[in-house]
């Protein structure tokens, strides 16, 4: 194919189909982009018109959208909602119609940014000032709902009933209960009495007069109903356990608002409820195991700083998490350029079957890869070793495991680096490198002085978030060495884990998920990254502006 | 200008965000209420994949005999705390399946409801299935599925079963010399340690996790692993480690565990019922035993886990959920469907016998979990697995127990009383 | 000779070198693939047996096809979108100058930074209600996912493309500004053309991206046909991953195809771009 006959139309990006449209009429009569540049905007003086309409139809189809989102908010009553609606709707319109200029190419992608990674991420790091996690996730009249039906306990020696729901004509619900000895009775929240002139089959009322039996499918409409039902009797209740058997049961914890606790009616224990700690204790400090969640201020912050299990090998594992990230980050991006730059001539005979092959690790689902080579690297049964014929056990040493885990990430991360740097060479003007071949400079030297600065420019910001990604690379030591080797005395951290995985055993290995906890770490985590990351973007603001 | 526009936005946003965490419950139950309303209702219920895939049958049977709809949804990894957070907000299903040493952390959620079973369906019941899923004196789950450890020997390479793990190691050592194999034994070690398949040895050699208290509960109070028990134990299981006979491994880990079986590098594995499917299709020939201890020493508990089905305190068709858990789940059909799609042995004493008249596995597994030990459901068993685990690593890789298990001890008693 | 490898030799030593290094294990992948008996450690590097019975039992014991399906659609649609606003926000970033402009790009960086599995529990909750009132984007729906997935749009990304405009002269749409044409103009018919190669990349990256996201795609799709490639396969290896290898293998390598058809079929543009030469200044 021609690439430069064909290249206008081809390189059309997706875009808005109305926009596109027009754009494919303005094209037809131009060569290339730039030699249209003066002509074609002369002559399309008429497109604001055209602007106009789009932009109508594109708030118009906002305003649609809104008001089929604000119905289902409005029927329930979501005040909340509704005003959150209210507020991106007003902003669009306003964005659009007015000025701001910037906020018109930002307006779209910040508004999912704010509502599905800052509005999570804030509401997560508010969690840090709470016990939030299990045992304590909701509120404590839920802890206390749970208490008392998990309390519920069948009437010891009570008679076990045959169940069947039915109806009153008046359309109320009752039960139509069947003893061990084939007697039918119908309970309601009157009590239980006996029903004559039932057909009893197979130890079930198959048919009463008076009363509608109803099936499962339409009972489930009435769920509620049926679990409320509570047919009283001397020793408790006669409740329902499905729709085809009762028992006699009674709650043998309640909780008591007076003393603010919960009593055991068989025992006579009292679990007084501990607002600190969001937890139900009795007085030999035995808690239930349903609490709730409760504002600890500073505690987990402090506790971080504090604990000897995290402040004592942080240093240590901070700096192996900077070499990781730093080694990931500059290995790749080596490999991936050099690749980049080998590939980068028309003379590289069969140059696209190499690029397809190359960007192969990236393709394939990286976590099944990460689990492959953490099983190439196996001591006794790893192709690695097998094939090398060596004896190395590679997660059993400290540097030995780092080794690998780094070389399992430049397995992973160069296509990334490649396919970015040889987009970035693209955008390099031939030109420019063949002129300095023409000054004499040799390759190495063209590209040192003219090829790397240029790539540099497009490129730090990325090795900067390439970084920040692997220093937070959960997956590539969760999934291979999982942090080993430990060290005998110290079981909490090993000499490959990185701080977010640390992170996550503290989190997750105790009794339960510590959300509260967790947030805790990653604030300090996050801050690390941050003053890291911000620095070193302060020393692009002098690159960015070689072109502003 | 310009940016405090965004700055309102985002003011907004936070604003609309907290009201929809915080109390907006009059809502959602609104939300519920009419979705039960829809005629017949519908019944959700989570599993893993591969047992997804072996209830979507019988659930669909089920809702068909009753006219309710039911959803058989799979949730590939997490299933438990992914549950746990969708009961949180909620969103749970009305039915969720799966190990009883899930409860502790479900009960402590509030996310599961005690179920009621009669006297009948009770005694229906392998005891120890209902012990399993005893908790506080409440049955939370009904069992259909029973699991443990055994030793399983390739009856070509190792025509007779070993009394001691002794008799097993120099057995194995023999075979390896002659060239047969090249493994002692099969036992999943990893880099990080297997607290679950190095108990039957750690048992057998003296240790233990947990006391037990008066109701038959475990004590998380009273720590096995901290005593001198524990590293005692360890010191015998050195001596099978790397660089005492070389039977234990961190070479062999999950996931290749059961392939050095079926390669036939080894002539003995310690795994369980999930390991069959493979050594079937391998074709090798095997006997399945209870795993041995060492000699003179006490006998080896495997852990016993149970699979349950749980109904949870939020789903919208509790009624239904009940009913398909206490008088569906408890037949013995659905026991042999779910014993086909995965050979663990059943819960269903009927279903036990019916199974084992054409196949000897899910007998010779239960006989191997006769003494074996409840897996234990008390929260706090999750702070045990790692610390216990990576002790067991180190000492297996030639760490001394004495620096080891005290280490791994204060961890675990640090992470339970935090 | 020597000549020769200067200028073209050395290029396909590395070329081979990088090829040879990047497909060591997926050679190892594709022979468990055919391995009857595909388990990790009983694999060899090269095939020891062939046979198509793990392939074909993926598509009959699993949901594979609607797998595909799904992961096409989702990871198709939320690329282009997200690659659409984020071009925008790189724009805006690249050629206008405004109050917090670094600040907003450091904090895009920085948002990304979080630990996602933390934030689980919360998406949780903001899309429980977003099912209830909107059960057409809510849970079990390709286009709550995608909903959720456009959150990330801009992020790397953005500074990606960033970067990219910062190298195209600012000159350029300055003239055309001056000839008349408006910033929405300038944006589409100058700056567009001119970043197609990053554009193609960005597009690929941003699919591959998607395609293998996992955690919160296994968070929202939990009927078995509506999962993606990513939820479904680990699916398959979970709990016990000697099982079920061998079609996992498979799997994974069948996804691998479409990324590697896209990047064939983008090739031309980030090859063929700029090779006339447009940025001259």
């Amino acid at each position: 194919m021609s690439k430069r006959d064909s290249g206008a139309v081809e390189t059309r990006p997706p875009r808005p189909e109305a926009a596109s449209t027009h754009h494919r009429r303005s094209t037809s009569s131009r060569k290339s982009p730039r030699s249209s540049v003066g002509s074609t905007i002369v002559a399309d003086s008429s497109t604001t018109t055209l602007g106009l309409i789009v932009k109508i139809l594109a708030l118009s189809m906002v305003t649609a959208v809104a008001i089929w989102a604000a119905f289902p908010l409005i029927d329930a009553k979501a005040w909340g909602w509704l005003a959150g609606e209210a507020v991106i709707v007003a902003s669009v319109f306003f964005v659009y119609l007015r000025r701001p200029l910037p906020m018109k190419y930002l307006l779209p992608g910040t508004l999912f940014l704010l509502a599905f990674q800052v509005a999570p991420v804030i509401y997560t790091v508010s969690t840090a000032f709470t016990n939030f996690g299990d045992g304590h996730r909701g509120t404590k009249q839920e802890a206390i709902t749970s208490i008392q039906t998990g309390s519920v306990k069948q009437v010891e020696g009570s008679t076990e009933y045959t169940l069947a729901v039915a109806t009153r004509d008046s359309g109320e619900l009752v039960f139509l209960l069947t003893d061990p000895d084939g007697q039918a009775f119908v309970g309601d929240a009157d009590g239980l009495r006996k029903l004559g002139g039932a057909t009893v089959d197979g130890g079930r009322v198959t048919a009463a007069s008076g009363y509608t039996l109803l099936k499962l499918g339409q009972l489930s409409a009435r769920n509620q109903e049926i679990g409320d039902l509570k047919v009283p009797t001397d020793n408790g209740a006669i409740i329902a356990s499905g729709v085809t058997q009762a028992f006699e049961a009674k709650a043998t914890r309640h909780y008591d608002p007076a003393c603010d606790c919960v009593i055991d009616v068989e025992t006579g224990t009292q679990w007084v409820a501990d607002a600190e700690t969001g937890s139900f204790v009795d007085a030999s400090g035995e808690r239930l195991p349903q609490g709730w969640k409760v504002n600890v201020g500073f505690d987990n912050l402090v506790s971080v700083a504090t604990d000897p299990h995290i402040s004592g090998p942080f240093v240590r594992t901070l700096i192996w998490n900077l070499g990781f990230a730093l080694a990931s980050t500059l290995g790749t991006f080596a490999i991936g350029l050099l690749c980049a730059l080998a590939m980068h001539s028309d003379r590289v005979r069969g140059q696209k079957i190499y690029r397809a092959l190359l960007i192969l690790p990236y393709a394939m689902p990286s976590f099944a890869m990460l689990l492959v080579w953490r099983d190439m690297f196996n001591a006794d049964f790893g192709l690695i070793n097998r094939m090398l014929s060596l004896h190395v056990d590679w997660f059993g040493g400290p540097w030995t495991a780092r080794a690998a885990a780094i070389a399992v990430q430049l397995w992973l991360g160069f296509p990334y680096m490649f396919l970015v740097s040889t987009g970035a060479l693209q955008a390099i003007p031939k030109e420019m490198t063949e002129a300095s071949q023409v000054d004499g400079a040799t390759v190495w030297q063209a590209f040192r002085q003219v090829t790397l600065p240029l790539l540099l420019v497009a490129l730090s910001p990325l090795l900067i978030s390439s970084f920040s990604f692997n220093f937070n690379n959960f997956n590539a030591i969760y999934l291979t060495t999982e942090g080993a080797p430990f060290p005998a005395d110290n079981t909490s951290v090993g000499a490959t884990d990185l701080l977010i995985t640390y992170t996550y055993r503290l989190a997750f290995g105790g009794a339960g998920a510590e959300y509260g906890f967790a947030a805790a770490v990653s604030i300090y985590i996050f801050t690390i990254v941050a003053v890291i990351s911000a620095i070193s973007f302060r020393r692009t603001r002098h690159q960015e502006e070689v072109y502003s | 200008m310009r940016i405090r526009t965004a700055g309102v936005t985002a003011a907004f946003a936070l604003t609309l965000l907290a009201s929809a965490c915080g109390g907006n419950d009059d809502t959602s139950t609104d939300a519920s209420a009419k979705d039960s309303a829809q005629a017949g209702g519908t019944l959700t219920i989570w599993a893993d994949d591969k047992r997804t895939a072996a209830l979507k049958p019988f659930a669909e049977k089920f809702g068909k005999e009753n006219g309710i709809t039911v959803e058989v949804q799979a949730v590939s990894k997490d299933l438990q705390s992914n549950f746990v957070t969708a009961s949180q907000s909620g969103k749970a299903p009305d039915i969720v399946v799966g190990a009883h040493d899930w409860i502790g952390n479900l009960v402590q959620n509030g996310a599961i409801d005690p179920v009621q079973l009669s006297s009948t369906q009770k005694s229906s019941l392998a005891d120890i299935a209902l012990k399993g899923v005893t908790y506080n004196g409440q049955i939370y789950g009904v069992p259909y599925a029973i699991e443990n450890l055994a030793l399983i020997r390739n009856t070509d390479l190792a025509p007779t079963a070993p009394a001691t793990i002794e008799d097993l190691v120099s057995s194995g050592k023999k075979l390896k010399a002659s060239g047969k194999t090249s493994e002692i034994m099969s036992l999943q070690v990893g880099e990080n340690g297997d607290a679950y398949h190095i108990y039957p040895l750690y048992t057998s050699a003296g240790g233990s996790l947990f006391g037990v208290k008066d109701n038959g509960d475990y004590d998380a109070k009273d720590l096995g692993v901290a005593k001198t028990e524990a590293t005692a134990a360890f010191e015998k299981i050195a001596k099978l480690g790397e660089k005492g006979e070389g039977a234990l491994k961190r070479s062999i880990t999950g996931d290749n565990a059961i392939a050095t079986f079926t390669s036939k590098k080894a002539a003995y594995l310690v795994s369980g019922p999930w390991a069959l499917t493979d050594i079937k299709a391998a074709g090798i020939k095997y006997e399945v035993t209870p795993v041995p201890g060492f000699a003179g020493g006490k006998a080896a508990q495997p852990f016993i886990g149970v699979q349950a089905f749980y109904v949870a305190s939020k789903g919208t068709n509790k009624v239904a959920a009940q009913e398909f858990v206490t008088n569906y789940v408890t037949q013995v059909d659905l026991a042999k469907a779910l014993y086909t799609a995965e050979p663990r042995p059943p819960a269903l004493t009927k279903a036990l016998e019916e199974v084992s008249a054409t196949d000897a596995d899910a007998k010779a597994f239960m006989e191997a979990g006769k003494n074996g030990a409840i897996l234990p459901a008390i929260p706090e068993m999750s702070a045990i697995w790692d610390p216990f685990g990576k002790a067991e690593a180190a000492v297996i890789g030639g760490a001394d127990p004495a620096t080891a298990i005290p280490a791994a001890a204060k961890a675990i008693s640090d992470a339970i009383n935090k | 000779m020597k000549r020769w490898f200067m200028r073209v030799g050395w290029r396909h030593l590395v070329g081979l070198g990088a090829v040879a290094f990047s497909l060591f294990p997926i050679v190892f992948v594709i022979s468990a693939a055919l391995n009857p008996l595909g388990t990790l450690s009983s694999t060899e590097l090269l095939p020891t047996g062939a046979t198509f019975r793990n392939a074909a039992q993926l598509f009959e014991k699993t949901e594979f096809g609607h797998w595909y399906l799904n992961s096409i659609v989702i990871a198709g649609t939320a690329s282009v979108a997200s690659m659409f606003l984020s071009l925008l926000a790189a724009y805006a970033f690249s050629r206008m100058r405004f109050a917090g402009r670094r600040v907003g790009l450091l904090a895009l960086l920085l948002i990304q930074m979080f630990p996602q599995f933390l934030l689980i529990v919360t998406i949780f909750l903001i899309f429980t209600d977003i099912s209830d009132f909107w059960p057409s984007v809510g849970f079990n729906t390709w286009w709550g996912l995608v909903l959720l997935y456009l959150g990330g749009a801009l992020g790397v990304n953005t500074w990606l493309m960033k970067g990219f405009l910062d190298t195209v002269p600012k000159e350029l749409d300055e003239s055309a500004r001056m000839d008349g044409a408006s910033h929405v103009q300038v944006f589409f018919r100058i700056v567009l053309p001119l970043v197609t190669p990053i554009l193609a990349v960005v597009g690929l990256l941003a699919f591959i991206g998607t395609i293998n996201e996992f955690l919160m795609a296994n968070v929202f799709l939990k009927d078995p046909q509506s999962k993606t490639l990513a939820v479904g396969l680990y699916g398959l290896v979970a709990g016990e991953r000697n099982n079920n290898f061998g079609l996992f293998c498979v799997g994974s390598l069948l996804t691998a195809i479409p990324t590697v058809a896209l990047f064939q079929f983008l090739q031309r543009y980030i090859v063929s771009g700029l090779t006339s030469g447009a940025v001259k200044g």
